[in-house]
Parts: C-alpha cells; sequence; structure tokens
C-alpha cells in the first residue's frame, strides 16, 4: 500500500533528522488514528473503555512497513503518534466543551445520564502538559507515551533510551505534579 | 510556587526531594522533610502537595483519555437526533454504533441502533431492510426485543429498539471462560422462553435466520430478548457474507447485537446473487442456509439448537478457522453429543439437541412448539420450578444508583438560598420540554405518584422509581382524549384514583364537565372504568367513601357542586350557584366533614367552606383577599391551607410562591393569617395535593424556557400534524419565519446582544446558509421572503436602551447580501406578504387614534403603495402587549384581523365580498394569525393558562388544537405546499415536585 510505504519512509527519513518528514508525517497518521478510533469501536465490548493501545498499535501495522528495518521506526512511530493522539482528543474535548458552553446549559438528562464529563479534564491535562514539556521534555514524553498511546514501561524505555527505573520515576514524580496542576488549574 | 519560575535547578531539586521522600516510610518522611527544608519552607509545600498527589494521578489521567476516546468513537453522544437525545454510547457490532438515547416525546429511554453507511446507499437493500424491520416491530412479545421505528439521519438509518439490561447469551458463555455457563434450571427456563419467541414470531411467518448466541439477550430479570428480527436480511446485503469463526462469542455484542463486521469469503456473493435469500452468521447456519436453498421456519431451530449445544456445553458445535471449513462442517459433520461433555445434560435434553440439529430439516423438529413441549416434558422430569433470580441484585443496584444520582441533582437545584431553611424538594419526574407533565398527584400515602403526560397517564413509584403506564392516549382512541389528574384524586388505599377525560381538542381553559367523563384507575392495572359522564372530577374524600365533582356547566364554569360513592352511584346535588357565577373544587377536611370552594363571578373569587350536611357557607377569603391566589390548595391534616399565590413575573408567566393558612378544621374559619411558605418557587401551576399525613406536598413547576424549531406533516386537510421533528439547532436560532415558496427552505433569525443575523436551511440539510450573518443597527423578530422569491423582507426594531430610532423594514437579497432600507414604520407596526401568483406585501400600523388599524400595500423596491383597507381596533388594545392581529391570504385577496386579543376574527375580502366573521371557542387571547397554504383556515396561536396552543381554526369556527408548549410561545408557519408546518416555540420543562419538612 502506498500509506504504508510513504509513512514508512518519512519515518526513516525523519529518523535521519529531516523534520519537514514529521510534518508530512502528521497528517497521515492523524487521519488513520481518527478512522480507527470510529471504527475500533465496533469490535469493541461495550462498557470496556477504548483502549488506546490497541488503536495505536493497529495503526503501526497499518501504516508501517514490517518487513523494513523497523525498530527505529517504530520507536519514532510512537512518538508520533502519542503526540497525534494526544492533539486528536485534546481538540475533541475542547470541542465538547465549547459546544456544551454555547448550549450553556445542562439538561436533567446529561446529569443524571452518568456520563463522566472528561472533557474538561482532558483540556487540562493537555495544558499541564504543556508546561511540563517546558520543564522536562522527557517527563511529558513519558507521559504521552504511558497514556496515549499505552505503552509499557519497557517499552518506554525502548523508546526514550533510557533505563526502566528512570521511566517508573520520570512518570511517578510526573503522574503527581499533572494532578497537582490540574487539581490548582 | 508559580510553574513559571521554575528553573531547571529548582526542579531537579523538588524531584530529588519528591523521590526520596516517596522511597521512605511514611514515619520518617516527616524527618526527612524537616532535614531538607530547614531553610526552604517553600521547598516543603511543593513536595508536600506533590506527596499528597502521589499514587492517585496515573488512574485519573487514564481515565481522562479514554473517556474522550470513547466520545471520539460515539461521535452522537449528547446530540439530538429526530426526537431522541442520544445519551452515549453503549455498544458496536460491525453493523453500526448502539447507543442509549432518550425519546423525548415519550419520555422512556431506547437503543439507537444506526447502520452503516454503505447500507444507505443500496435503496433497494434499505427498502427491503424497512420492510422487514417493520414487520418485525409488528412483533409483540414479552421474549422479543421491540423495535418501536425506523428513522433517519444525515442519509445513515438507524433502528429504535426497546432498551434493553443484561448481557447476551454469548457473553454469558464468554465470561464463563470454558464452563458451562448455567444451571440447568436456569438453561431450560431460558430455552423455553426462547421457544416462546420463535413461536410468536414463526407464527406470524417471521425467521428470524440468524439466530445465534449474540442475539438471544438476557435482561437483568432473567427474561429473554430475542434481537434483531429482520436484520439477518440487511446484515446480508451491506456487508460482504462471511465468518466470524475466528472471534470469540462476546466480541459482536452490543444492546441489539448486530452480526459482526464479518471478513469476506469466496463463496459469501455467491449465496447472496444465487437465491438472494439472506444468510446467518456462518458458525450457526443451518444446512439449508448454507445450501443456499430456500428458508423456512426450521432454520430457525437448528440454529436455536447449536446456540442450546453451547449453552450446555459451552463449547461450539461446529468449529472451524473459515468459513468454507465451518459450512462444510455444519454439512458433514455430526457434532460431540453433548451429554459427553458435560455429564450434567440429562439425556433428554441432548435429545432434544440432536433432533434440533438434524441436517435434513424434514427429520428435525417441525415446528419450534414441538420443541417447546419436549423442553416442558423435560422441565417437569427435573423437579419442581426454581426460577432463577440470580440477576435480580444487579437490577436493584441500578435502580438505586439511578434514585441517589437523581436525588444528588435536586439538592442541587433547588433554590436554596430563598427557601426556608428546612424545605426540602425533590423532583419526582424527569420528563424532557418536549413531553411535559400536565397534572399529577401524589398517593396518599405517600408511596406514588399519577401523572399525566403527552402519552398518557403512568404511575410510579417514588422510592424505586419504577414507572408504569396505566392508560396511553391511544388506549380510547388516538388523540381523543386529554388526561387530567386532579389535586386530591386518589383513593385512601393508594391504588385508585380518578382521572378526568377531556377532549384532546379542547384548550384547557375550556375544560367543562360538559365535554368530560370521570374515570377509576388502578396503578394494579385492573381495567379503567368510567364513572360517570358530563362531570369533572374535584376530590376524593379522606375515607375514601365520596367522591366530589363539578356539573351543569353555566358562563363562568361549572354551577354545581355533587357528591356520590366511590362507585359512581348514589349522586346527589350538594350545593348549587346562580347563572352569574360558578363553584370550582372541593377540598375536605382531614374529618371528611366540611369541604372548601371557589365561588367565582364578575367581582372575583371567594373561598367558601361550607359543611358536608348542608348549612350556610362560611367566607374564607373575600374577593380582594384571595386576587392573587392562583389555586394549588391543599388542606393539611393539622389544619393548614397551602396554595399559590402569584405575582406579574416576566415573559409569557407569573412567579407563584407557596403561602399557607390555618383554619379551624370543624368551623372552616381563618385561624391563623397569611404566611409565604417559599421564595422563588418559580412558576405557577394548577396542580398540587399533599399526602394524607400532611407531610409531603407533591406540585407541578415548570422551568427553564428556550427557543426551538420543529417542523411536522400537515395531514387530513392540514388538520393534524405528524411526525414533529427538531428543525432548528437548539439555541443557535431563536426563530423559524418563513418559507421560501418552494416549501423547501425556512427563514430562520436570532438575535443575540445588539447584533441579529438572518438564515435559510434547507428542508432537506442542517446547516443553515447566511443571508445576514451578523447584522447590526437593531434587531430582528418577522422575516419574510418576498412573493417574487428575490428578497427577504425584515423589520429592523431599535435596540432597547439604544438611540431612539424608528422602526425599519428593510430588504436584503434571498442570496444574502447587504440589508437595505425601505421605508419607516411605526413601533407596533407588523407586516406580512401573500404567495406567488400574488406578488402581495402589506403593513398594519395603527391609526393616531389607536382606533383604527391601516393596511397600505407596499412592494420591496417601490416601498409604500396605496392604502388596501382599514378596520376597527379595540382601543385597550396595547400593540406592546401582543402585535397586531392580521395576515394576507396565500392569494393576496383577503386579510384577517381580530379587533382585540378575545377576538372576534374577521375575514375582509380586498375584492368587496362581504366581512366573514369567525367565533372560535376558546380563544381568548390570540397572538398569531397564520393562513393554512388553501386558505381554507387559519393556524392561531392562543395563549391558555399553562403555555401557548397552535390551534387550527376553520373559516365556520370550528377549532382543532395541533399543538401545545408549556410555558412559552407557539407559532405555526404553514409550508406554501401545505405539506408541512414548522412551529416556532419555545420550550419549557414540566415536571412533578414534592415539599417536604414545610
Amino acid at each position: 500500500m502506498s500509506a504504508t510505504h510513504e509513512v514508512s519512509r518519512l519515518l526513516a527519513e525523519w529518523a535521519k533528522g529531516n523534520q519537514q518528514a514529521l510534518d508530512d508525517l502528521t497528517p497521515l497518521v492523524y487521519r488513520e488514528l481518527r478512522q480507527l478510533a470510529a471504527s475500533y469501536l465496533r469490535k469493541e465490548y461495550p462498557g470496556h473503555t477504548l483502549q488506546p493501545t490497541a488503536l495505536v498499535h493497529e495503526a503501526y501495522m497499518r501504516l508501517v512497513d514490517q518487513k523494513s528495518p523497523a525498530w527505529q521506526g517504530r520507536s519514532h512511530f510512537f512518538g508520533v503518534a502519542a503526540r497525534l493522539m494526544r492533539q486528536i482528543l485534546v481538540d475533541h474535548a475542547r470541542k465538547r466543551q465549547a459546544g456544551k458552553r454555547a448550549g450553556h446549559k445542562v439538561s436533567l438528562e446529561e446529569v443524571v445520564s452518568f456520563q463522566p464529563e472528561r472533557s474538561r479534564d482532558l483540556v487540562a491535562l493537555d495544558s499541564g502538559l504543556k508546561a511540563l514539556e517546558g520543564l522536562d521534555p522527557r517527563k511529558c514524553k513519558a507521559v504521552e507515551l504511558r497514556y496515549f498511546v499505552g505503552l509499557s514501561m519497557d517499552e518506554i524505555a525502548q523508546s526514550l533510551d533510557v533505563s526502566t527505573v528512570t521511566v517508573r520515576r520520570d512518570l511517578r514524580m510526573a503522574e503527581a505534579w499533572l494532578l497537582k496542576e490540574m487539581q490548582s488549574g | 510556587m508559580d510553574r513559571c519560575h521554575l528553573t531547571p535547578e529548582r526542579w531537579a531539586q523538588i524531584e530529588e526531594l519528591f523521590h526520596r521522600a516517596v522511597e521512605c516510610e511514611t514515619k520518617q518522611r516527616v524527618s526527612l522533610l524537616d532535614e531538607a527544608c530547614t531553610d526552604d519552607p517553600e521547598l516543603r509545600r511543593e513536595v508536600e502537595v506533590l506527596l499528597s498527589c502521589d499514587g492517585r494521578a496515573g488512574n485519573y489521567v487514564q481515565v481522562a483519555v479514554r473517556s474522550e476516546l470513547d466520545a471520539v468513537g460515539f461521535p452522537l453522544s449528547g446530540k439530538t437526533v429526530s426526537h431522541y437525545r442520544i445519551l452515549d454510547g453503549v455498544g458496536g457490532g460491525g453493523m453500526g454504533l448502539v447507543y442509549r438515547a432518550e425519546d423525548i416525546r415519550l419520555g422512556r429511554q431506547v437503543a439507537l441502533k444506526f447502520l452503516p453507511e454503505d447500507s444507505a446507499k443500496d435503496a433497494l437493500a434499505l427498502g427491503r431492510f424497512e420492510r422487514e424491520a417493520r414487520a418485525a416491530s409488528a412483533l409483540e412479545h414479552p421474549n422479543i426485543c421491540s423495535i418501536y421505528e425506523f428513522g433517519e439521519h444525515e442519509g445513515q438509518p438507524f433502528l429504535v429498539m426497546q432498551l434493553l439490561e443484561g448481557q447476551t447469551v454469548g457473553e454469558l458463555i464468554h465470561a464463563a471462560h470454558g464452563q458451562p455457563p448455567l444451571g440447568l434450571n436456569q438453561l431450560v427456563d431460558l430455552a423455553i422462553q426462547i421457544t416462546d419467541g420463535l413461536e410468536a414470531a414463526h407464527r406470524q411467518n417471521i425467521i428470524h435466520r440468524d439466530i445465534k448466541p449474540a442475539n438471544i439477550f438476557i435482561t437483568n430479570e432473567g427474561q429473554v430478548k430475542i434481537l434483531d428480527f429482520g436484520l439477518a436480511k440487511l446484515a446480508r446485503a451491506v456487508t460482504a457474507a462471511g465468518d466470524d469463526s475466528e472471534r470469540d462469542h462476546g466480541n459482536d455484542r452490543n444492546t441489539g447485537g448486530l452480526p459482526p463486521a464479518v471478513m469476506p469469503t469466496a463463496d459469501s456473493d455467491l449465496f447472496l446473487s444465487r437465491t438472494g435469500v439472506a444468510m446467518g452468521t456462518a458458525g450457526y447456519m443451518s444446512p439449508e442456509q448454507v445450501r443456499g436453498e430456500k428458508l423456512d421456519a426450521r432454520t430457525d431451530l437448528f440454529s436455536f439448537g447449536l446456540v442450546l449445544y453451547e449453552m450446555a456445553t459451552a463449547k461450539r458445535a461446529f468449529k472451524g478457522d473459515t468459513g468454507a471449513v465451518l459450512h462444510d462442517a455444519i454439512l458433514k459433520q455430526v457434532p460431540t453429543p453433548a451429554r459427553q461433555l458435560n455429564s450434567n445434560v440429562p439425556a433428554k435434553l441432548g435429545q432434544i439437541i440432536t433432533k434440533a440439529l438434524e441436517k435434513d430439516r424434514e427429520v428435525r423438529y417441525r415446528t419450534v412448539s414441538e420443541m417447546r413441549a419436549d423442553l416442558e416434558i423435560l422441565k417437569r422430569e427435573m423437579g419442581p420450578r426454581n426460577r432463577f433470580r440470580w440477576l435480580f441484585t444487579v437490577a436493584v443496584t441500578v435502580i438505586a444508583l439511578i434514585a441517589i444520582s437523581t436525588f444528588f441533582w435536586f439538592e442541587k437545584r433547588q433554590p436554596s438560598t430563598a427557601v426556608p431553611p428546612n424545605i426540602k424538594f425533590r423532583q419526582l419526574t424527569i420528563n424532557s420540554s418536549e413531553n411535559p407533565v400536565s397534572t399529577g398527584a401524589i398517593s396518599p400515602n405517600g408511596k406514588y405518584l399519577a401523572y399525566v403526560d403527552t402519552q398518557g397517564i403512568h404511575v410510579k413509584d417514588i422510592e424505586t422509581g419504577a414507572t408504569q403506564t396505566v392508560a396511553q392516549l391511544k388506549d380510547l382512541k388516538k388523540d381523543s382524549v386529554n388526561w387530567e389528574i386532579i389535586d386530591a384524586d386518589w383513593l385512601p388505599d393508594s391504588t385508585r384514583f380518578l382521572a378526568n377525560a377531556h377532549p384532546a381538542n379542547e384548550s384547557s381553559d375550556a375544560w367543562s364537565s360538559r365535554t368530560t367523563n370521570i374515570w377509576m384507575f388502578s396503578r394494579l392495572n385492573t381495567a379503567p372504568r368510567r364513572l360517570r359522564e358530563h362531570a369533572i372530577a374535584w376530590s376524593v374524600s379522606p375515607d375514601g367513601a365520596l367522591i366530589s365533582f363539578g356539573t351543569n356547566t353555566g358562563k363562568l364554569g361549572e354551577r354545581e357542586i355533587w357528591l356520590m360513592d366511590s362507585d359512581g352511584e348514589q349522586a346527589r346535588k350538594l350545593f348549587d350557584t346562580d347563572a352569574n357565577s360558578s363553584i370550582g373544587g372541593f377540598l375536605w377536611s382531614a374529618d371528611g366533614q366540611r369541604g372548601l370552594s371557589l365561588k367565582s363571578d364578575p367581582s372575583g373569587d371567594t373561598l367558601l367552606s361550607r359543611d358536608v350536611h348542608g348549612g350556610p357557607p362560611i367566607t374564607v377569603l373575600t374577593p380582594s383577599e384571595g386576587k392573587q391566589i392562583r389555586g394549588g390548595f391543599s388542606w393539611l391534616p393539622d389544619g393548614r391551607l397551602i396554595y399559590q399565590v402569584g405575582e406579574p413575573g416576566s415573559g409569557f408567566t407569573d412567579t407563584c410562591n407557596f403561602w399557607t393558612m390555618r383554619l379551624d378544621q370543624h368551623t372552616g374559619k381563618l385561624m391563623e393569617g397569611p404566611k409565604r411558605l417559599t421564595n422563588g418557587t418559580g412558576s405557577c401551576i394548577t396542580s398540587a395535593n399533599a399526602t394524607a399525613d400532611g407531610r409531603r406536598l407533591a406540585f407541578l413547576q415548570s422551568s427553564g424556557g428556550h427557543d426551538t424549531g420543529y417542523v411536522a406533516d400537515l395531514e387530513a386537510g392540514g388538520k393534524h400534524i405528524r411526525n414533529p421533528r427538531h428543525f432548528t439547532l437548539e439555541d443557535a436560532y431563536d426563530d423559524i419565519t418563513d418559507w421560501t415558496a418552494d416549501s423547501k427552505t425556512l427563514i430562520l433569525v436570532y438575535t443575540r446582544g445588539d447584533h441579529y443575523g438572518l438564515y435559510r436551511q434547507p428542508l432537506s440539510g442542517d446547516t443553515p446558509e447566511p443571508i445576514v450573518a451578523s447584522g447590526k443597527g437593531g434587531l430582528l423578530e418577522e422575516a419574510f421572503v418576498s412573493p417574487d422569491g428575490k428578497w427577504v423582507i425584515t423589520q429592523l426594531y431599535p435596540i432597547p436602551g439604544g438611540p431612539s430610532e424608528p422602526n425599519k423594514i428593510m430588504r436584503v437579497p434571498l442570496s444574502g447580501g447587504a440589508p437595505e432600507l425601505i421605508f419607516n414604520v411605526h413601533e407596533g407596526s407588523t407586516f406580512f406578504c401573500a404567495r406567488p401568483p400574488s406578488n402581495l406585501c402589506a403593513v398594519a400600523e395603527q391609526s393616531e387614534d389607536r382606533k383604527q388599524v391601516i393596511i397600505t400595500a407596499f412592494d420591496p423596491i417601490k416601498g409604500r403603495g396605496s392604502e388596501l383597507a382599514r378596520f376597527d381596533q379595540d382601543p385597550a388594545f396595547d400593540p406592546k402587549a401582543g402585535p397586531l392581529l392580521w395576515n394576507i391570504s396565500p392569494d393576496g385577496t383577503r386579510i384577517v384581523a381580530a379587533r382585540s386579543p378575545q377576538g372576534p376574527i374577521l375575514i375582509h375580502s380586498l375584492r368587496g365580498q362581504p366581512i366573514q366573521v369567525i367565533k372560535p371557542k376558546a380563544l381568548a387571547r390570540m397572538r398569531l394569525l397564520s393562513w393554512a397554504a388553501d386558505g381554507r383556515g387559519l393556524f392561531v396561536s392562543n395563549l391558555t393558562k399553562t403555555g401557548t396552543e397552535v390551534v387550527h381554526v376553520d373559516l365556520r369556527g370550528k377549532t382543532q388544537v395541533m399543538w401545545k408548549s408549556v410555558g412559552g410561545p407557539a407559532f405555526g408557519i404553514p409550508s406554501p405546499d401545505g405539506r408541512h408546518l414548522a412551529i416556532d416555540t419555545s420550550l419549557q420543562s414540566a415536571n412533578m415536585w414534592m415539599m417536604e419538612n414545610f
């Protein structure tokens, strides 16, 4: 498939340090993730929430040529996917919030339907991550990979080229700090 | 500490200390921090906050991410589709997404199953699907999931189905991890229910064709519901046929359980093209289905045999990785006997399964009834019936959760600031604004609420929230009745209650005993009984022996109070009043010895108390004392009388509050003066009553108006509407004002602050296109398309509080552009246009002395033309209180006008014909006159006690109520082709509430 070829090529380019490749890569992956998010649910058990892990892994399978010397590509891919997933979800949350605001009333049904209102949390998380990125970019990356892609500690360690112990420490600090930020904001 | 000022060094310092702290024991943390932060309290504070967050953060982040991902996947969550408010996604199958939604008209929750976009493109498949779905929807059986409706949203077809709580047999098996999921009694019980459902369908010649574990649902109450009758055909038509063999049982679960997305196999299209016959899911097909033969009901028996096999053994009878292998197995293999896989399976059950799985259908069970009979024998052999209750606890928990969350909401919403501290409010019904509660009453024991909404009469168990419908409108004759539950209508047994049946086409302002019958209902669902005709029930005595009712309608209302026994016999007159007054209501004292009634005459309302056995009445309140009393009376056992007092509010409704005074039970005399009980309860209500112990008071309350628009289909010569659906996006637009001449597009306006917007939106689309996106310099209300179709003509009103300017009649090209002035008019003027081929537009203006209205023709380009007509107007009529009442007939030959909101309605001919006078009954507060497209009738907006009605009035004055809104206005705007009615309205919700500790 040409998309697969294209993504693999762009990943390789990006690995070589071509920043334009990332810009070209972004819309391809974005589209794939969105489509997957919408279609993936159909196979999921209702009542179980959608797992980002499954989604990003499937996107990887679809978009990246597995036969190419892939490890570096895989790592890069997840880095891109994590950022994109964050972008997709935060955009979505913002839109939902905006819709709510424009509506400026919450119906009784919404209040009693147990629908957890998380769009606000996600927007707050996003601004926390932005701040974290300024302070400690690696920690921000670790959080993205952990929660927006669902990588394991070992995978994150490989992806960031640090030890698993470091990832654990990074995440523990980052999570506590983010929650603090979200609560104060 | 502000994060902006965190230096990398400081950040490293915080992190280092944080890690040291989390790694040591809690006890040592304090000393660690003491030591590390001796001179740095800020560092300590920072690390302490982080420590307090430690361990909780991960989950929080995870939940936020996953919830949003779900929202991406279920994009319609929170939207309104047709008259369904979508709450959340509950599942997805290969056939599309399933949502939980609220039917806003019926106030019930339903499942909306969207079919995939591809299906919408295949008209043939879609048509077949709709026919099948309609056939299946005719299947009303407790063991078949009901299909309510078939609809379409943005080209995507959807089914509206019963919302079920529970799980499919597929999930049940899946969750048992290879162990038989059910006890034998449960299994046989479920199996018999499944045969019951199949029997009902087969009797109607409907074959399921896709019986499989994922299509058999077990509710939390243990009731079987077979899902997706009639869907197999579509499934085949829209997805490539195929194979789910590699999938797990539960994989395609959803509340509706459509077949999963399946991978195409080589032979799938062959089946479809060769036979045109729909097929089931590969692993559960019958041999004849695999062979593509014509199917009969016996195919379902084979598939059911496979399901039964799996329920008994937790294993599939036929296995295969591809459709082809599976099909081969179905045709040729004999499955391992169920008893070999599960030794608990009785021989009889093994035989039943084997007989169902006969490959030759001639040898199989011939009918489902035969199979059912064998299952019944098995059940008898197994001993006493032991119906399972294993899932019951789940249901109870869910209800409890709903009750709790609902209650929290009440707590939040009650007007806490102004209300005396001890009063507690609790909302009892949660009807949406489109299905307002109209009347209701709490049972004497405080446990039940009987209430009426647009669908009929319901009884709600207040503690559990369980609601049953005791009378639907269609129970008598569709739309023929408006039910009314009067305040003290329950009998003391808290089982039976009374309701008044009023004609549906009669405005609530016009209700009278002349056209009313009294019915008795029971919450135990025994058949309702008509107790009396031409009578309007008022109350039941505290001992339940007597019913008071009003009859003999006079000029002002009922003139007589009667009593009868609770079985409707022994009716006798208690009291009557003279021809110039009326007497309303009868509120019993707790000892049943006295009654309170309101006597009305031209001087006002007098509250009277009277001995049931006779004697002169005692005046409790004179007309001047009772001037602001709005009703809602309850007489409590402690002698207190609770009632509502109104103060003029803004807009369409007054504001009401509860007040109280104490009366002597025996003499009926006022003991303790009026005292205000609540502050800021809101709009006025008519329904209020208390429990027998006087501790709970239920009342109707409306709130929260917002502008919205509907489009409905007109039928029965334009006198009825059908299928009203939301047209405007909620909140984005204020009003629908007109149609284009081709009846395909609607004109919408909104005002926000100091600017206005003017839009057109095709009937078939949902994206409004701007004509004027953000207009300044005034506010718009009216916008009509000029007869030549080139312009939208509007009236621009000066912004309140802004510079004093005249009203301006403006034109804007329909295709969009800048508004241009045509001419100025006085405040209070209104204009209308006829439809092509007429090219008439005209403006109505009051004469200087306000005694006349002058109608002048105008042209969107040339401006003012000649005077067309002038007619007298009631000088008391204040145009600020409402617009001039007139309109031009679509053909431009007649003008309708009313002298005042009370009427009469006059039809003036512009061709010299005599004036025609129409005197419709019960239209006392008219707000807008619109012509029906054929010019043979009018749509009149008329204010009632509770809101506004759109009433069709024919030229002989016969009325038919078409639409009712609660609280806000409602205007009917017919399409030029006479096929649709746009309804510009404002919705308020009306619900029953309960007050305690008052």
